[in-house]
């Protein structure tokens, strides 16, 4: 890979391990996105885990565990999003970090 | 492992966590540390440098057992408009005061001192609460282990999750917290060494301020591995959330400009992470103690942003040390109050590496002052363009230069205004 070119996020994404968490620790209330004017998920987040596309969709699969869009949601936006850590072993993975 | 008998508890196994269960399993305390992560440092992620003086206190020869990457020798800073740059250098007779590591391998290396020590590990296991008697700590729930003990340490992250569960915070602001990014990229050491003009082994450290975080609060920086640099951006959370600009592609603004791309080229990108970094300073918390529980490492705000030099682990360190001599007095008294344990306050105030938390903290609204990321680094570098150029058209003063260049940006009474901040400030 040629990285002097820019590098998308998903190949970015893609250099990440993780484990899937079967148990849900993001859950979100997308009703009260819908009257979200801000919407600072979507831009605090270093993985998109969230995206905006008529509604509010997430996927907690690529989550990096800031934990950084609880606090952007409830202090900005709708707080709309719950949050905890994925189980035990489970989530991301960094080696090199 | 049977989870009963133990004394204290110790929530996560970064830098705190660890030095508190070092400390207190060399004084025959049975401590339980707990990680969530598969193993002690999976899921932590930093910029890329650590202080040495921490670690040689709390393990005296031993630290040199540490997995150093490299020992950094020549700090750099560069103020950057898109396609000029400013920078400054300098170059460290101290072999040995501060060293870039990888977190996996330093966090993993330090909880197993502290099995060396007597502490008991558990990875894998996520503490979902605490056991409350009212408003006294009594222990830890993890899953479906209840596991009681007389006193918790807590060193689990940014998040606060359990200061939070005990009332010592309610949510931070998003101005008092950044995110960083970071991309490891593989390079040959030799290359490492050539582009950044180092001796071999030897390592460099270097901030980036200016054009790369699009005039919010923020900057970049870059670490050098053994055989990788860690390149990243730090922003703050308040500024990207209301420029509904996404936090990650700053670290494109900051690969793409000529002096990284020198620095990077023929790189390969092995991996990319994340971490929110808070930027309250130790305020963060009421109080980072109540009955049964003390709070330290990033949970507590012990860590130190000034602008110029970064420190999260060995503040970390020291103030898990902090905590463990606190329980280690509680334990002599049989009081796990919190009047018992708010001597851990004064150790802070005291300790000579911590107290720079208190005498800088007013670093973090000095630092969201704009202008540090816009006027100021295209000032810098658009007077050093005209200092620099010899075109035949006849040369002014440099004093007369940087007049010239400030007029239209930013008022003489403004910058002097912002020195004395400053001054006062640093």
């Amino acid at each position: 890979m040629s990285t002097e070119e820019s590098l998308t996020l998903d190949k970015r994404l893609a250099l990440v391990g993780f484990s899937k968490d079967a148990e849900p620790f993001i859950v979100v209330d997308t009703d009260k996105c819908n009257h979200c004017e801000s919407k600072p998920c979507l831009y605090i987040c270093p993985a998109e885990v969230y995206a905006w596309k008529d509604k509010l969709n997430y996927n907690t699969e690529g989550c990096m565990e800031t934990g950084a869009c609880l606090i952007v949601c409830h202090k900005i936006g709708a707080g709309a999003i719950s949050w905890k850590y994925p189980s035990g072993g489970k989530g991301v993975a960094f080696k090199l970090g | 492992m049977s989870l009963e008998g133990f004394e204290v508890a110790v929530v996560g196994a970064g830098p705190a966590g660890s030095a508190a269960a070092i400390t207190l399993a060399r004084e025959g305390v049975q401590v339980l540390l707990v990680e969530r992560g598969t193993f002690p440092g999976s899921k932590n992620v930093f910029g890329g440098r650590i202080y040495s003086y921490a670690l040689k206190k709390l393990l005296g020869d031993s630290w040199k057992d540490a997995p150093v990457e490299r020992f950094v020798r020549k700090e750099g800073i560069t103020f950057m408009t898109s396609d000029n740059a400013f920078s400054v250098e300098f170059e460290s007779k101290d072999a040995e005061g501060s060293f870039t590591a990888k977190r996996a391998k330093f966090d993993k290396w330090l909880a197993e001192e502290a099995e060396k020590a007597g502490a008991s590990l558990i990875t894998e296991s996520r503490v979902d609460d605490l056991i409350m008697d009212g408003s006294r700590v009594r222990g830890i729930v993890a899953g479906q282990d209840k596991i009681p003990t007389d006193a918790v340490i807590a060193c689990d992250g940014t998040t606060t999750g359990l200061a939070r569960r005990a009332g010592l915070t309610s949510m931070l602001e998003p101005n008092q917290i950044s995110m960083g990014v970071k991309d490891v990229i593989e390079l040959p050491s030799e290359k490492i060494e050539e582009r950044l003009g180092l001796e071999p082994g030897q390592g460099a450290a270097h901030v980036f301020i200016g054009a790369c975080s699009g005039g919010l609060r923020g900057g970049g920086f870059l670490y050098t591995n053994q055989d990788s640099l860690a390149l990243g951006m730090v922003v703050g959370g308040d500024d990207v959330s209301s420029h509904k600009t996404q936090s990650y592609s700053f670290m494109e603004k900051l690969r793409q400009h000529p002096k990284v791309q020198r620095f990077i080229k023929g790189g390969k990108t092995v991996e990319y992470d994340a971490h929110m970094i808070p930027e309250a300073g130790p305020k963060m918390l009421s109080r980072p103690y109540t009955d049964g529980m003390l709070v330290a490492g990033d949970a507590a705000g012990h860590l130190l942003n000034n602008g110029y030099t970064f420190r999260g682990v060995d503040m970390a360190i020291q103030a898990g040390v902090a905590a463990a001599q606190t329980v280690l007095e509680a334990r002599k008294k049989k009081d796990y109050s919190a009047n018992s344990l708010k001597t851990f306050e004064r150790k802070l105030h005291e300790d000579p590496a911590l107290k720079d938390m208190y005498t800088f903290h007013r670093v973090p609204a000095y630092l969201r002052n704009r202008r540090l990321y816009t006027v100021y680094p295209e000032l810098v570098c658009s007077a050093a363009e005209a200092v620099y150029r010899v075109d035949g058209t006849g040369k002014i003063k440099i004093s007369k230069q940087l007049r010239l260049q400030a007029k239209g940006r930013v008022s003489i009474f403004t910058i002097i205004r912002d020195l004395i901040g400053g001054a006062r400030t640093f």
